[in-house]
């Protein structure tokens, strides 16, 4: 069931999910839902979530967020996390929780650019 | 004569009501030494003058403590306020106006940078005085002037100890002031090439400082759109677990971000000891120059260092 509340485009073979509420617990499970779902009937290869509008992140949502990016490779779709706020980050890092295996950009210009050369790269194979 | 914005040290020492009553009590102040006090008001007028003489004569003796007393108009004015200090000894009322009272002396002897030794020096003189006065007062009543000189021994160490406290005050307070300065100074990001920033590192790494270091660095790095961030430690002398841990956390922190971090000035015993510390600095680029770590840096956003064919030999040929 899409929730809807965080809109998902798509952009060539790319998802786009801003996220520009503040992330309750039952919102980012929905938003993992919509997120897996969109993959599957779009077969996107690419994932960007735009968090630079969040001004403070819990250890359960980075969870989830880092969790959706993993479950999205699984699905054939990179995920890039674009636009963390350095308190957001040295929040993230003081709770021990490093996110890794997960791409980061500064920018949704430079996560664009990361999943351009992931599908030029994709194509050259 | 009060010069400048002085901190204020009844706040700064916590001292109310509460305070005034437990400092009284922990030097034994009780009502009979107030009543004592007060009753020896009129001995206090009759001998604080030659007191005070007595007690300048030990201070014009020494170089070290005159030149604190320029010029005649100044000792005039020195003397006419120990013995209005000396008066205040046997108000009988020791609440907050009076330590206010004797804060102010405190820091006007800090301001005019007079050294605790001869403060407390000049104490001594001043007490004696005091006593040999005493004894003549009582003279026959033993008994009595031993009470009186121990409750001036009281108040005057209570006034002491205030004074003291006043000088450990003022110079925190400088210390906290030089320390926001070290601070701000401390952490200078430099903008080495586009989008490659260099934070070089030189001094003890402590955790409030490797906090602010992590601040600093987050903050320019998205606010410059930074792809890289070199961070050199060759001017840090000890690099121990707890420092490797806050270079480690500033670097997850920075990959976060979207940026990389390029770890340089890597020495020999600085390597020696992150590896027998079994830290694990791995996952960070590191480099032990920081010429290579900016090259390595050029190279991470696509750019390379090359020679130039050798300038002025174009028209050999």
């Amino acid at each position: 069931m899409p929730s809807g509340t965080i809109p998902i485009l798509k952009i060539g073979s790319t998802l786009l999910a801003t996220i520009q509420i503040d992330l309750h617990d039952t919102v980012v499970d929905a938003f993992q839902n919509d997120v897996l779902e969109e993959i599957e009937k779009t077969a996107a290869s690419g994932l960007i979530i735009d968090i630079s509008a969040l001004e403070a992140v819990d250890s359960y949502v980075a969870r989830m967020l880092a969790n959706t990016g993993k479950m999205a490779k699984l699905m054939g779709a990179e995920t890039v996390i674009v636009g963390m706020r350095p308190a957001v980050a040295a929040t993230l890092v003081r709770m021990g929780y490093f996110m890794s295996g997960i791409r980061t950009a500064l920018s949704l210009q430079e996560g664009l650019e990361i999943q351009d050369n992931r599908s030029k790269d994709r194509n050259a194979e | 004569m009060e010069l400048g914005i002085q901190p204020d040290y009844m706040k700064v020492l916590k001292l109310d009501d509460e305070e005034c009553r437990r400092r009284l009590e922990f030097f034994e102040l009780t009502d009979e030494d107030f009543q004592r006090l007060t009753s020896l008001r009129s001995f206090a007028e009759r001998w604080t003058q030659e007191i005070t003489e007595g007690l300048y004569e030990l201070i014009m003796k020494h170089a070290e403590s005159r030149s604190f007393f320029p010029d005649d108009a100044t000792l005039t004015r020195v003397k006419r306020l120990q013995n209005a200090y000396f008066l205040h000894l046997f108000s009988g009322t020791y609440d907050l106006n009076y330590l206010r009272d004797r804060l102010r002396v405190g820091s006007a002897h800090e301001r005019i940078g007079m050294p605790p030794k001869l403060y407390l020096g000049a104490y001594r003189r001043y007490l004696a005085l005091i006593h040999e006065k005493l004894r003549n007062h009582f003279k026959g009543n033993e008994a009595e002037a031993v009470k009186a000189i121990e409750t001036i021994r009281k108040i005057i160490f209570f006034d002491m100890a205030l004074a003291i406290d006043t000088y450990i005050a003022a110079y925190l307070e400088t210390m906290t002031r030089h320390q926001a300065a070290i601070r701000e100074l401390s952490t200078p990001v430099i903008k080495v090439y586009d989008r490659i920033l260099l934070l070089p590192i030189v001094g003890t790494v402590d955790t409030q400082r490797a906090n602010q270091i992590m601040e600093t660095v987050l903050v320019q790095v998205v606010e410059q759109q930074a792809k890289v961030i070199i961070i050199d430690i060759a001017g840090v002398p000890v690099v121990d677990t707890k420092v490797a841990d806050h270079i480690l956390q500033t670097t997850a922190a920075v990959r976060l971000l979207g940026a990389q971090t390029v770890l340089t000035g890597i020495s020999a015993s600085v390597a020696r000891t992150v590896v027998q510390l079994g830290v694990e600095l791995t996952q960070v680029d590191t480099r032990a120059k920081l010429s290579e770590g900016i090259e390595l840096a050029l190279s991470l956003v696509g750019k390379k260092i090359s020679s130039k064919s050798k300038s002025g030999v174009e028209n050999e040929d």
